[in-house]
């Protein structure tokens, strides 16, 4: 066997040069400033009189309060909608448009220039379109007879609204991911299928789902991390209203700092939505491995009789 | 790069990092053509940008010693945010303006320049209801921080075409039964709504006051008027959700202001309360009679007295807070205070200003103008507390949104609010 050059470092310090980079980025634009944040969090600071230690007292206030439970609870309802509504709606129009012709090419070209626009335009437009008085749905609905709906002053029905918009805008990325997807499921499963007698549920259910398995968890994980960053429709469409409906955990960020002046309270939020993040991210691993490991033993053939033997006695305890 | 390149760009970087370090750091007077630039950091849009824009104009064109350098900031509260920002970072502009229930808390905070040392600052005959001394409750003598510009009055609008002036209403009871009348509804809800008002804390705090009520009890404790605010409140939710007569507008702050204004002008409102400060901006854009009145009375007739000062802000360099200085003494001076009342509907904040006026014929001809005066002697004056915008924006403002919105108790909402308030303080 030829023996090529080794990957061994020649000293225990090299790996560590190599990572210094990438560490030290993380270091000076991750841990830094959740550091400074933690410690932040424990001071009462307008940022304009000298700090003063308060202990947890930003965190108990956030407790009282019951803000930070709200804004969570808010951002996860959000999350949920924008997730299922782009993964639905993604896989939806990829199906549908994932075929030759220009028209096909035309369409998905429409749909996902809705993606390359800004937030704040995109916002601007469904503002504008949501109006309750002059806009084009409020005159649809009236033209249909249905009631009129304040889509973004009713607070039952402003953060469907801002989740809807959401979806609008990232769907066009989630629908190329699944073209793509679907491209990578071989022809060649699909003709066994119908040659099989499998209709077009029974090959997308049992064979073009589970190929797009990966894909539909990309789409999901991103549009979850869109989800958890929205700010800019919040603040153009609701500024975090009506009555805090539409008060995402970002926007409770940036209100506690930029309008209410509140240094601490801002930095608590901050701590308590990354311990919220590292939570859901180990539930994440925790799915995934387990996931893994499930598939691991359907995919591990019955062991032959002979290796099926009983574990070894366990050695007598002394 | 050839290495020698290399190794003297590596020991230049250094250099080149302090020197710009030390530049970063020391806040020299910035000077133009031999003239000392002044940052304004402003926050007015629409017609208000376009007057003031034209009043540095004029103020630049006219001297040849300071060059005001005007800046969009947002709405007041981006702007103050911004300040703050500024201030932390030590590039804060030099002159800026901010809204009266902030300038104690900034005053307090050791940020504001002291006014009464410079040239004339005595002299400037302000209006006592809109300076600072008059603005705020008399706690004794207090250094002067900031010099009034644009301030308002809230008031009452109402659609000439469907109200005659003689039919403003006087009373809260009054604005009922008119909001009643003029209220119409079509195949969907309410065409047109008799009455609209941004949930803001400006407006419920007026009513309070009006109510019989203060904001603050002896002591300085927030009692946020007690019953009186509680009835204040309870009137909007039975506007909006009895009477179905009120429309509570879409957005918050600003965006709520905006929205009824343009349903008034639209149509889709028949009276609306907002500032003094739009009214040309409403007479110049409705297709239809402008009538502007005071605010209806209950227990007695009251406002607070609204919009910004201008302040200087300590850490500027010396030479720039002087310049700051001479364009603020122009622009407070009778002609330019005139002309920015005359063509905003801001307040006069001079004796001269409102004097030139006076002698021009200008309230014979704007009698809406007469209306923001008659609301001025009902002037309430704010309590000089620096807690006091927190307990306004943080504190009263979300629960009075959430309440009229909602039609949750009033009182619960207003306990929770003092207490909140309490805590906090």
């Amino acid at each position: 066997m030829a023996t090529g050059p080794t990957l061994r470092p020649r000293a225990p310090w090299h790996p560590w040069l190599m990572l210094a980079p990438t560490l030290a980025g993380l270091g000076l634009f991750a841990v830094a400033p959740l550091a400074v944040a933690a410690y932040s969090s424990l001071l009462r600071w307008d940022m304009l009189t000298p700090p003063a230690w308060v202990g947890l007292a930003n965190y108990r206030a956030l407790a009282r309060s019951g803000e930070a439970w709200r804004a969570f609870g808010t951002t996860l309802l959000f999350s949920s909608l924008v997730v299922v509504l782009t993964t639905g709606l993604g896989l939806g129009l990829a199906l549908l448009l994932s075929r030759p012709g220009r028209f096909a090419a035309f369409a998905r070209a429409a749909v996902f220039s809705a993606y390359v626009v800004s937030w704040v335009s995109v916002a601007l437009l469904w503002m504008w379109l949501l109006d309750p008085d002059a806009g084009l749905v409020a005159r649809a609905f009236a033209a249909l007879g249905l009631p009129r709906v304040g889509f973004l002053t009713d607070p039952g029905a402003a953060l469907p609204t801002l989740a809807a918009v959401t979806a609008w805008k990232i769907t066009g990325y989630a629908m190329v991911v699944f073209v793509v997807g679907l491209q990578d499921v071989p022809r060649a499963l699909l003709e066994a299928a119908a040659l099989d007698g499998a209709g077009p549920w029974a090959r997308f259910r049992f064979v073009v789902w589970p190929l797009l398995r990966p894909t539909t968890a990309f789409v999901a994980t991103s549009s979850l991390v869109v989800s958890f960053q929205a700010f800019d429709v919040v603040r153009v469409m609701t500024q975090g209203g009506p009555a805090h409906a539409t008060t995402l955990f970002v926007y409770a960020i940036y209100e506690q700092i930029f309008l209410n002046l509140r240094v601490g309270r801002a930095s608590a939020l901050t701590v308590l939505f990354f311990v919220a993040l590292f939570a859901l991210s180990l539930l994440q691993f925790w799915a995934l491995a387990a996931r893994a490991r499930g598939a691991g033993r359907k995919a591990t053939p019955p062991r032959p009789p002979a290796e099926a033997a009983p574990p070894p006695a366990r050695e007598a305890a002394p | 790069m050839s290495s020698l390149g290399r190794r003297a760009w590596l020991s230049a970087a250094p250099l080149a990092a302090a020197a710009l370090a030390s530049a970063g750091c020391r806040r020299d007077a910035e000077r133009e053509g031999g003239r000392v630039v002044v940052s304004l950091w402003f926050s007015y849009g629409g017609k208000n940008r376009e007057v003031l824009l034209e009043l540095v104009r004029r103020f630049n064109e006219g001297q040849a010693r300071v060059l005001v350098r005007p800046t969009y900031q947002g709405d007041y509260f981006e702007a103050l945010a911004k300040v703050r920002t500024a201030l932390a970072a030590g590039v804060a502009p030099a002159l800026t303006h901010v809204v009266g229930e902030v300038v104690p808390y900034l005053a307090e905070a050791g940020v504001l320049e002291p006014l009464s040392g410079y040239e004339g600052a005595r002299d400037l005959g302000l209006l006592p209801p809109l300076d600072q001394a008059g603005s705020f409750d008399a706690a004794g003598p207090r250094e002067l921080f900031a010099l009034p510009f644009n301030r308002s009055v809230p008031l009452a609008y109402l659609n000439g075409s469907l109200v005659p002036a003689a039919q403003a209403p006087r009373t809260w009871a009054d604005l009922r039964a008119l909001a009643r009348d003029l209220t119409r509804r079509g195949g969907g809800g309410e065409a047109r709504f008799g009455f609209e008002v941004p949930i803001s804390w400006w407006f419920w705090a007026a009513m309070a006051v009006q109510a019989g009520g203060e904001l603050l009890g002896p002591a300085g404790e927030p009692t946020l008027g007690g019953e009186a605010g509680v009835e204040a409140l309870a009137f909007w939710q039975t506007l909006a959700h009895r009477d179905r007569t009120m429309r509570p507008p879409a957005g918050r702050d600003y965006n709520a202001w905006q929205v009824t204004n343009q349903d008034f002008l639209a149509g889709r409102a028949a009276t609306i309360w907002t500032s003094a400060a739009f009214l040309r901006y409403l007479e110049e854009n409705a297709s239809f009679p402008v009538v502007a009145a005071p605010l209806p009375a209950h227990a007695r007739p009251a406002a607070f007295v609204g919009g910004t000062f201008f302040v200087l802000l300590r850490q500027a360099p010396p030479a720039q807070k002087e310049a700051a200085w001479a364009f603020l003494r122009w622009v407070c001076g009778p002609g330019p205070a005139a002309e920015w009342a005359e063509r905003t509907g801001y307040l006069p904040v001079s004796r001269g200003a409102y004097e030139q006026m006076l002698a021009r014929g200008f309230y014979e001809k704007h009698p809406n103008d007469r209306a923001a005066l008659a609301q001025l002697e009902a002037a309430h004056p704010w309590p000089w507390r620096p807690e006091l915008f927190r307990v306004e924006r943080e504190i009263v403002e979300p629960r009075l949104e959430r309440a009229v919105l909602l039609d949750e108790d009033p009182r619960a909402a207003l306990d929770a609010a003092r207490r909140a308030a309490r805590e906090d303080g």
